[in-house]
């Protein structure tokens, strides 16, 4: 991964939090009298059908945004990279049962999954973060078990093995630092897929609570508004693709396109480099 | 073959054991979401009632075996929402997610191979930065707010379409595009790749060697095997046909699968989410199995 990509995620993170922490209006106040007013100095982009402030509720909807980010991140990263280096290093039965639940999870749509349980838990950014991260978890174990059944095959894996260690020592010391970075790699290239992922989510908008601003829920409040304030529906899109292209064009994309004929998941290219070593290796 | 068939059954029985048993740890009693649905007093003798009617009173294991075998019959419980049998219900619904998703998918297939030729043919040139930009926008636009934007402009400002009525084969027309918009990124970087990939190899060398231009020697000694990997890579898209393209039935007020499901889902229909999972799961089971012989139509080498 490139040395800017974590920086990138921090920075992008960071102003979202910031947005979500301070607003120039209370995003919630209703103001009757000033419905559908256009920019001014007062309200930069205008009122909505209610009179709230659309840049405040665009600034809320940002830090919500960051949280979901924190915590898909933090779940997917987590969880997967554990399940993968944990099935790797068992083998046996409890390999084949996470690979299959993982696999389960890739071919799931993560949508679906993350729907059902926003509608019984409620939706709000972290029930969305947990169902997300723990949905998209699947690829970061297949991912990581690759990586580390290689990774227990090379050299001085098998040194520490012969020199008496534990499969759990070897799994701390010498597998998981090594799958670190290619994991880092992955949750980063993850980001902007989370932030349109989540806007999907609210703009379906199960179990919502309705005056929270999201800008997937407030696209879906304000498409009724198609025919005379269009422009209530651009800046919410705007601020989803702007996030989320920031995101995927200053981070590099860890997965190489390439679809592998027997996977399910395309396997990254960092995969096919060793990193520990710098080395190219050809494809296996 | 069979060995992908045997894996993928396994996989299919591990889903419905997993489907059930995930959603009786859900919290929420199904017959008292029911009762609610139907604004009826949720006493505990209509509570036991529904429990014997739907056949939850019995232990799990044999309400599982129970449950399997009218689900390989054919009768896979009521939706307590419309009251219809669920079978019935996405069989009417199917029809219009599959026009979508195999419309969609197709499309995006057609123009993926030119695409990606041209774009192998000339990296850095014109279509290679078209087929990226293609591949990163429709990874950061939401699918929905694009096809509100373009609501906006076809419907409302140059007056072509009305949006949210109209034939429902004209109402596809949008959808489609749009969903061919979505996956063509991503499997046109696939032939690309591959096709670069073909151009390090021998036999390309060779074919050059003996005075065949690059676009012909790509074209005849590279084109099936990058055509492989890409097809390979239709595997996940074709799994978005069920349940995928819920954000785009919502927007333009199909009534599709996916429709059903975010509703079903929205009213907690317990018994419709069920045998969702398990649909899945079989669909992609469908999947894998004619990738894998239209695989084996193009590299007969493979065992």
């Amino acid at each position: 991964m490139s040395r800017r990509d974590l920086p990138v995620l921090l920075a992008v993170g960071l102003v979202l939090a910031l947005c979500g922490l301070w607003q120039p209006w209370d995003p919630v106040a209703i103001d009757l009298a000033g419905v559908h007013a256009a920019p001014s100095l007062a309200h930069w982009l205008g009122t909505d059908h209610l009179g709230r402030d659309v840049l405040s509720r665009l600034m809320q909807g940002a830090g919500h945004t960051a949280v979901v980010l924190a915590t898909v991140g933090a779940l997917s990263y987590g969880i997967g990279t554990s399940a993968g280096v944990l099935a790797a290093s068992l083998g046996g039965l409890s390999e084949a049962l996470i690979l299959r639940a993982a696999e389960f999870l890739v071919v799931m749509p993560g949508l679906v999954l993350a729907l059902t349980v926003t509608a019984l838990f409620g939706l709000n950014p972290v029930s969305a973060g947990i169902a997300l991260g723990v949905a998209g978890a699947g690829p970061y174990a297949l991912v990581a078990h690759g990586l580390a059944r290689r990774l227990l095959a090379m050299p001085f894996a098998r040194a520490a093995e012969a020199l008496g260690a534990g499969r759990a020592r070897i799994a701390f010391v010498h597998v998981l630092p090594n799958c670190a970075q290619t994991m880092r790699a992955y949750l980063a290239s993850d980001a902007g897929r989370n932030v349109v992922h989540y806007a999907a989510l609210s703009f379906l908008g199960l179990g919502a609570d309705t005056s929270s601003a999201d800008w997937g829920a407030m696209l879906y409040e304000y498409r009724a508004f198609i025919f005379d304030h269009a422009a209530l529906m651009l800046w919410p899109g705007l601020a989803i693709t702007a996030t989320a292209l920031a995101l995927n064009l200053l981070i590099e994309p860890a997965a190489d396109e390439a679809g592998r004929p027997d996977g399910y998941v395309t396997a990254p290219a960092r995969l096919r480099t060793a990193p520990w070593t710098g080395a190219r290796r050809r494809p296996g | 073959m069979t060995a992908i068939l045997a894996r993928n059954l396994a996989m299919l029985a591990l889903t419905s054991v997993l489907a059930f048993a995930t959603l009786r740890a859900m919290p929420g009693d199904p017959a008292e979401i029911a009762l609610a649905a139907w604004n009826t007093q949720a006493t505990p003798e209509a509570i036991a009632a529904l429990h014997r009617q739907w056949g939850l009173d019995a232990n799990p294991v044999e309400q599982y075996l129970r449950w399997l075998g009218r689900f390989l019959s054919g009768d896979w419980g009521q939706s307590f929402r419309t009251g219809r049998p669920i079978l019935v219900e996405m069989l009417d619904r199917a029809p219009l997610s599959a026009a979508l998703g195999f419309g969609g998918t197709a499309l995006a297939f057609v123009l993926a191979v030119p695409l990606g030729f041209f774009a192998a043919r000339r990296p850095g040139g014109i279509a290679d930065h078209l087929g990226r930009w293609v591949n990163v926008l429709s990874q950061s636009m939401p699918s929905f707010w694009l096809a509100l934007i373009l609501l906006w402009t076809l419907g409302v400002k140059l007056q072509l379409l009305k949006p949210f009525s109209g034939e429902t084969g004209t109402r596809l027309v949008l959808p489609i595009l749009l969903l061919g918009f979505y996956s063509l990124g991503s499997l046109a970087r696939v032939y690309r790749t591959e096709l670069l990939a073909q151009m390090r190899e021998p036999h390309f060398m060779t074919a050059r060697a003996k005075g065949l231009g690059v676009t012909r020697a790509l074209w005849s000694h590279g084109h099936a095997a990058a055509l492989y990997a890409t097809i390979a890579a239709l595997v996940p898209e074709f799994g978005w046909v069920i349940g995928g393209t819920a954000v785009s039935e919502v927007v333009f007020a199909l009534p599709g699968i996916s429709q059903f499901l975010v509703q079903s889902i929205g009213a907690r229909d317990y018994f419709v989410l069920q045998a969702y999972v398990v649909l899945v799961a079989a669909w992609m089971l469908v999947v894998r199995v004619g990738v894998d012989l239209a695989l084996r139509r193009l590299e007969p080498r493979l065992p």
